[in-house]
């Protein structure tokens, strides 16, 4: 189904201008979904699929599904972001269900998904301290909650296990640590 | 409701967080296009993880986007080339079109041949009056001419009798049997020759023909020979003697030695000197 294009304005929400590209055929709309959603889409992925790799290339599919279907989005059924993890989420049991992913999967078990914050070694230096003086001010416990909850594909159940807290608690403090966040950004 | 408990339940860490079913996201959803307050705790968490992920380059890598974009690239490229070659794939129906051209350009040439054919033709046989018409004309002048000629040579040879001095002129004119006729004798008196000159004598019948006759007093006319029924002057017979007057008769064809009397049509006496 069809929708008719959004009147734009210099006071529309990203949300809108994104629609708007979206519905426009313009490929700025996937840049910023890119920016705006790209790291929570990922995020949900990687739940699913276990491995950072297999969820880029999740990614990489949602972003096509996303330009191709993008004319059939209602705004009128929910926020462009609940549309994206659903296109997202298919995409990743999808993924999982494949042959291929089945077959790497067992390897990258082994691998600790908490890895990933170990980019922060190929990091510049520049970067790195200006990272550090945002984060010092988030305490470590703070930080991993964020981090694992956000970018590492963990759920909240898992976060619970992994650091041996009570589901409850876990949830409590990643509430404490959105809003030190919030009141740091 | 109570949005203070609500926020405070952690539903909107989970909704970003991807804790939330797709059911229970679009509830939020719903609570979010109701309730400025949520939809601002909504915006405001967004940005400060999104702002998190691009200082500590928790952003995907950046290579899925250009990925994706040559992959759009790509594809809208061979969509672009197929409507291309769709577009010149028409041989099946090429061929009629061309028919229906050709068809259209033949009607259209037959329509301008026949048009030009029937106007060329109209203007022939307009000529072709115009040519008959003119035949016609120049057939009447030339008779015209003819007609013209032989007055002429009537006036001249009239003329040339009348000045002739030694010529003693006659007028006949018409009596009961044609009263409107009238005719004209030339008698030299030196050569004795007599010369007619019709002015108007009716067309003699078939096998008749016209008789001149000089008459003497006391005698029987003498016969001054027959003439053609023309206007030009005609010289007859030599006539000599004491002539009083001259007749003319209409007699049968070739004349006759006695003349008809009650057939006299013209007649003139000399004038006495």
């Amino acid at each position: 189904m069809l929708h008719t294009l959004p009147h734009l304005t210099h006071k529309s929400s990203t949300e809108d201008r994104i629609v708007y590209f979206l519905f426009d055929r313009d490929k700025k709309a996937l840049s910023l979904i890119f920016e705006r959603y790209g790291s929570l889409l990922l995020n949900v992925i990687l739940k699913v699929v276990g491995d950072r790799q297999s969820a880029e290339d999740v990614l990489q599919q949602v972003l096509i599904k996303v330009w191709n279907k993008g004319h059939t989005y209602n705004p009128e059924r929910g926020t462009l972001f609940t549309w994206l993890m659903r296109i997202s989420k298919n995409a990743a049991l999808d993924q999982r269900k494949t042959k291929d992913f089945r077959m790497t999967s067992t390897s990258m078990e082994a691998q600790s998904v908490v890895s990933i914050s170990n980019d922060f070694s190929e990091e510049s230096h520049a970067i790195r301290m200006e990272t550090e003086q945002m984060i010092s001010h988030l305490s470590w416990e703070h930080e991993k909650l964020i981090k694992m909850s956000y970018f590492e594909g963990y759920s909240h159940a898992e976060i619970a296990k992994n650091l041996n807290m009570p589901l409850g608690t876990v949830k409590s403090k990643i509430r404490i640590a959105i809003g030190q966040l919030r009141a740091l950004v | 409701m109570n949005i203070e408990k609500y926020l405070a339940s952690g539903v909107i860490d989970s909704y970003w967080a991807g804790e939330l079913s797709d059911e229970e996201m679009q509830e939020v959803d719903a609570l979010t296009m109701e309730f400025p307050q949520i939809q601002s705790e909504m915006d405001e968490i967004h940005e400060a993880i999104v702002q998190f992920a691009k200082d500590t380059q928790n952003m995907p890598n950046s290579e899925i986007l250009q990925k994706v974009e040559l992959q759009i690239g790509h594809s809208e490229q061979e969509a672009f080339l197929k409507v291309l070659e769709e577009t010149q794939e028409e041989p099946d129906y090429k061929p009629l079109n061309m028919i229906n051209v050709w068809s259209i350009a033949a009607t259209i040439l037959l329509i301008f041949s026949v048009s030009f054919n029937y106007i060329f033709y109209q203007k022939a046989r307009d000529v072709q009056h115009q040519i008959q018409a003119l035949n016609m004309e120049n057939t009447q002048l030339a008779e015209q001419v003819g007609q013209n000629k032989a007055a002429l040579q009537y006036a001249e040879g009239r003329m040339a009798h009348l000045l002739n001095e030694d010529n003693i002129h006659v007028h006949m004119v018409g009596l009961a049997v044609a009263p409107d006729a009238s005719a004209d004798v030339f008698w030299n008196r030196v050569s004795n020759n007599v010369f007619i000159s019709i002015e108007d004598l009716p067309e003699p019948p078939h096998g008749h023909q016209y008789q001149l006759w000089a008459i003497k007093p006391g005698k029987a006319p003498v016969d001054a020979g027959v003439f053609e029924h023309t206007k030009n002057v005609q010289q007859l017979k030599v006539i000599t003697g004491n002539i009083e007057a001259f007749a003319v008769t209409l007699e049968k064809e070739g004349g006759s030695p006695v003349a008809t009397v009650n057939q006299t049509f013209v007649k003139g006496f000399l004038k006495k000197s």
